[in-house]
């Protein structure tokens, strides 16, 4: 029912002509992608170094809440940018990508990366004062940062593999693959 | 001549010495010849393991391709950090020489594993990168930014920084987010070209 759905909802918007324009354009399609990948450096470059600042791997020497509190703004800035371009990305090339396996995967993977930045931050919020200056985090803390490091390394490695067709809906999936992709029976083939 | 007598700044000059003989360098009819020249290499690179296996298994070649992008994902932070505080856009109460001596211990590490991804993905495709006219612009672009990160930029910030002017400081941090974005561009171009 939610396949059905999310094919239905992928073919309307497949209907729209600034999909289409926008799939079919080549400067705006790869800019869209290229400040998509591009701004990789200003999300995850941020943090990835929180994250290592909470293992002691970065900045040992500066207070934890000093890091989090500068690299916050430029992350947060960075992943909104991915955000619009990753559902500009979705809209211009919607049936294929509702049905890409690894999309699919790497939606789940943002979910859990999303909740566990939040549980992260108010873990952080409650104990920061006891800590802030020390080397390393508390055990807890550094469990979620290197959660968020692993979380983040999978959904890269998913948002890269979009790109391969092994599990396309148009070679005709069947089994686990078919039904995690949601390929439905009959579809027409975009 | 002693490099003393250069000054200060003789690493600097050398540096843009290079820079300017290489640019001399692609403006000429060696570079050609040169290109010509490294054919064979290319060929021997596409047959090596990494060749091999990066043309082989296409699974393989993306998660190698997805770890240079979250290599380069640490060296952009570790530059906007340094370029930051020089610019005086954050961290500004931190030890400025802790900030700057920490975001090059990182970026060191990360160009280590880009390099070293880049090495396998160029075998993976390395006919198609040798007839690529941007694969060059990006390695010319990867050249200048590492001469400018270990030929200036390091070497000029080691001194006292309160012996840099504020103009210079400035100077450096713009020259290496430009420098190091054109190298991160040019390789986004690379990904849609050929």
């Amino acid at each position: 029912m939610i396949n059905q759905a999310v094919y239905s909802f992928s073919v309307w918007l497949d209907s729209l002509e600034s999909s289409t324009l926008l799939h079919e354009s080549f400067y705006m399609y790869n800019w869209i992608e290229s400040t998509h990948v591009l701004f990789l450096m200003v999300s995850l470059g941020m943090l990835f170094l929180i994250d290592l600042r909470m293992l002691g791997y970065a900045f040992p020497n500066v207070p934890a809440s000093k890091v989090a509190e500068k690299l916050s703004m430029p992350m947060f800035f960075g992943f909104a940018v991915m955000i619009i371009t990753g559902l500009l990305l979705f809209y211009a090339i919607p049936v294929r990508s509702g049905q890409s396996l690894w999309l699919r995967i790497k939606v789940v993977l943002l979910i859990a990366a999303a909740v566990n930045a939040l549980l992260f931050h108010w873990r952080m919020k409650r104990s920061i004062s006891s800590w802030d200056t020390d080397a390393k985090a508390p055990i807890g803390l550094r469990l979620g940062a290197v959660l968020s490091i692993i979380f983040w390394v999978l959904i890269v490695i998913c948002g890269r593999l979009i790109a391969y067709d092994w599990f396309d809906c148009a070679h005709g999936q069947s089994g686990l693959a078919g039904v995690l992709a949601g390929c439905i029976d009959g579809q027409a083939q975009f | 001549m002693s490099t003393a007598s250069l000054g200060s700044y003789y690493r600097t000059i050398i540096t843009v010495a290079v820079v300017l003989l290489a640019t001399a360098f692609l403006f000429s009819s060696l570079r050609v010849d040169a290109w010509v020249g490294l054919k064979p290499f290319f060929e021997w690179m596409g047959t090596t393991w990494f060749g091999v296996i990066g043309t082989t298994w296409g699974a393989v070649f993306a998660v190698v391709q997805a770890f240079h992008l979250l290599a380069m994902a640490l060296m952009g932070g570790a530059i906007i950090v340094s370029d930051g505080r020089l610019l005086g856009l954050g961290f500004s109460e931190m030890d400025e020489r802790e900030v700057l001596d920490k975001s090059h211990t990182i970026f060191s590490r990360s160009l280590a594993v880009v390099l070293l991804t880049g090495i396998f993905m160029a075998c993976g495709v390395a006919m198609k990168i040798y007839y690529l006219e941007v694969y060059w612009y990006k390695m010319l672009a990867l050249s200048v930014g590492i001469l400018f990160t270990y030929g200036i930029k390091k070497p000029l910030l080691a001194k006292s920084l309160d012996d840099i002017s504020p103009l210079v400081r400035r100077a450096v941090a713009l020259s290496s987010l430009v420098v190091w974005f054109s190298v991160a561009g040019a390789g986004r171009w690379i990904g849609f070209s050929g």
